[in-house]
């Protein structure tokens, strides 16, 4: 290989300035407290809880609009924390700022007691429970459900099996196609796709078997393993980059701390997740059962808004938009927006046209 | 020594460690075999060749390795201004062992499943403890296969940077500073790692370990059965059938309360 040419002038300053940045660094690591990296802290109330299930209902931070209440849905995969993630990153405060009313089911802390829990009881169990909750305490008979990724799933699945109760439903990158993955085939997305392929069904069941659940350190070891270079570069290029600015090296560990918070995904229920939709594909083929009930995702009568992100590389955009073809409305419609899984939440571009294009699109259906 | 002869010493040094312990394991396990009677025995032929091919691929990576941070940091050493700072931050980037631990981060979390009770404890159930060891034998070979196959995909990423160093070079474009290495190696070793886990290959060798991972704690679930019945304490399976039962009740309770609340809306509706 030949030698690169760094004269030495420029690794001089190179160097210098490399030495400021850690020298800063070290000072903000001194003044940083737990306090200052806080997430999710956008007031709200517990309304009702069972066995591990809350669901909270935001405090208003603008006058109402008088639009029916929105319920935020979020996976057993990760926290819905992720979508209040910080102050002036939060979709829960941009939808509340324009004046919508606001819930959020919060799924707890599932443990190994959780291993027989499945997708129908969290779909026609609690997430039924938490819709009549809400009925019963804003008078209305229809709400708006708000799904992110597996949380998207669910409320799909609890539109085309209750559309009476449902005015409206906004998806956030959600998958509904798991093998459209193969549309695009760009290289580094969809992995989880192809890796769950790849197993069999017997592999998931022993799995199970031997961890009562789908572990969250599990999980996150394979979300890492889908960036391995930026995995590797974390703690010392990107964090070495996020030192230079206080603001940034708090967003950087406001993340580290949602990271974190991986619960464990209950037994029962990943095996529906990994083997009926991610190996079989049920739920697009209208052929994903909850609770002796078959859902037809033409039995989604309700508005669609479909948010899905460019650069998705946990859901590859195509896996999402397959929606469009199977709802039982023409009042469908889809949002591209700039980044990635996570970026559409809390990168500075797309989290403001999210909020503001959830709002707008639920005023017109109000 | 030279630094080449330095790594093949300690190459050969480590492959010679490693075949004594596998010897060293066959001769344990074979008497105790004797002792337990049959039961699956570990394939130790099959670990010794996953040690041997993975003790190769490291003495590669690492010869590359040594090369590499010799290249890039000739030139602030000539003129004594090397930083320790960025020398350390690019030899940690360029180093196989940090592509491992970051790569097959789901390896550790694969061998965490496997945590487990102490070796000492299971003396008393041979053919337990014999599954078990077979089991671990297994993961053991299974995680050495797999970090052979991850070795080799970062030699094939150290061949494509270097071409693309030395194109640069030859385009009169040579790269101006560390940070612009460094920057074009991440992006280099990301599209063969992304590529290399998209091959038959690595996710055959993922699923193995999967596999292998599982059945270890299966088999640490059965001995742990065994204590539990042994000293009257409740066993997983116990405990998993009162969740079962439990949580099956809370499915009857929920849909009785909502037949009944269905069934009152339904009187009081004129």
């Amino acid at each position: 290989m030949s030698r690169p040419t760094i004269t030495p002038a420029d690794a001089v300053a190179e160097v210098s300035a490399l030495g400021r940045r850690i020298a800063e660094g070290a000072k903000l690591f001194g003044e940083i407290r737990d306090a200052d990296v806080q997430i999710a802290t956008t007031p709200k109330d517990a309304i009702w809880s069972q066995d591990k299930v809350t669901l909270y209902r935001y405090r208003p931070l603008a006058p109402s609009k008088g639009l029916p209440p929105v319920l935020i849905v979020y996976g057993l995969i990760g926290r819905y924390t992720m979508a209040d993630l910080q102050e002036d990153r939060s979709l829960v405060r941009n939808l509340l700022n324009l004046g919508l009313d606001l819930y959020v089911v919060d799924w707890g802390n599932p443990s190994r007691a959780e291993r027989f829990v499945t997708i129908d009881d969290y779909v026609d169990g609690y997430l039924a429970e938490c819709v009549n909750v809400i009925q019963g305490e804003t008078g209305r008979e229809k709400l708006n459900l708000l799904g992110i990724c597996e949380g998207g799933v669910f409320t799909t699945c609890y539109a085309a099996l209750y559309p009476e109760q449902i005015n409206a439903m906004v998806l956030t990158i959600t998958p509904i196609d798991f093998h459209a993955d193969q549309v695009d085939n760009r290289p580094g997305h969809g992995f989880i796709n192809l890796w769950m392929r790849s197993l069999s069904p017997e592999d998931i069941d022993r799995l199970i078997e031997s961890q009562g659940s789908l572990p969250g350190a599990f999980m996150g070891s394979v979300f890492s393993m889908m960036t391995p270079m930026r995995t590797l570069t974390k703690y010392n290029v990107d964090l070495l980059d996020a030192l230079a600015d206080k603001k940034k090296f708090l967003n950087f560990l406001r993340m580290e701390k949602w990271i974190a918070d991986r619960p464990d995904h209950p037994g029962e229920a990943a095996k529906q997740w990994l083997k009926d939709l991610y190996q079989d594909n049920k739920l697009v083929e209208n052929r994903f059962q909850l609770s002796g009930r078959t859902v037809k995702l033409s039995d989604i009568t309700c508005p669609v808004l479909n948010v899905f992100a460019k650069d998705d590389h946990i859901i590859p955009p195509a896996t999402s938009r397959a929606l469009g073809t199977k709802v039982g409305t023409q009042d469908y419609t889809e949002l591209g927006l700039p980044g990635g899984h996570v970026g559409v939440f809390v990168g500075g571009k797309a989290q403001a046209l999210l909020g503001s294009g959830i709002a707008d699109w639920l005023e017109r259906r109000g | 020594m030279d630094p080449m002869e330095t790594m093949k010493a300690m190459g050969e040094l480590w492959s010679r460690g490693a075949r004594s312990f596998a010897e060293a394991q066959a001769n344990m396990m074979g008497a105790m075999q004797t002792a337990a009677g049959p039961a699956p025995a570990p394939d130790f032929e099959a670990v010794r060749a996953a040690q041997t091919a993975y003790t190769k691929a490291w003495t590669d990576a690492q010869s590359v390795a040594a090369s590499f941070t010799s290249s890039l940091g000739a030139q602030g050493d000539a003129k004594g201004d090397k930083d320790p700072v960025a020398a350390e931050v690019l030899a940690k980037v360029f180093d196989p062992r940090g592509w491992l631990s970051a790569s097959s981060e789901i390896d550790a979390a694969l061998s965490r499943f496997a945590e487990g009770p102490q070796f000492s404890d299971l003396f008393q159930i041979e053919r337990k403890f014999a599954v078990l060891n077979t089991a671990w034998s297994a993961l053991r070979r299974r995680n050495l296969e797999h970090n052979t196959l991850m070795l080799e995909a970062w030699t094939r990423a150290t061949g494509v940077f270097s071409k693309a160093v030395n194109a640069r070079t030859e385009a009169g474009q040579p790269l101006e500073s560390a940070r612009a290495l460094m920057t074009l190696w991440i992006e280099t070793a990301n599209e063969v790692l992304v590529e290399t886990q998209r091959s038959d290959a690595f996710l055959r060798s993922q699923r193995e370990s999967l596999k292998a991972a599982t059945d270890l704690r299966l088999a640490q679930a059965d001995l742990a059965e065994f204590y539990s019945q042994m000293y009257g304490y409740p066993t997983r399976a116990e405990l998993d059938d009162l969740h079962k039962t439990v949580t099956e009740l809370r499915r009857d309770l929920r849909g009785l309360k909502r037949k009944a609340a269905a069934s009152r809306a339904k009187e009081t509706t004129p």
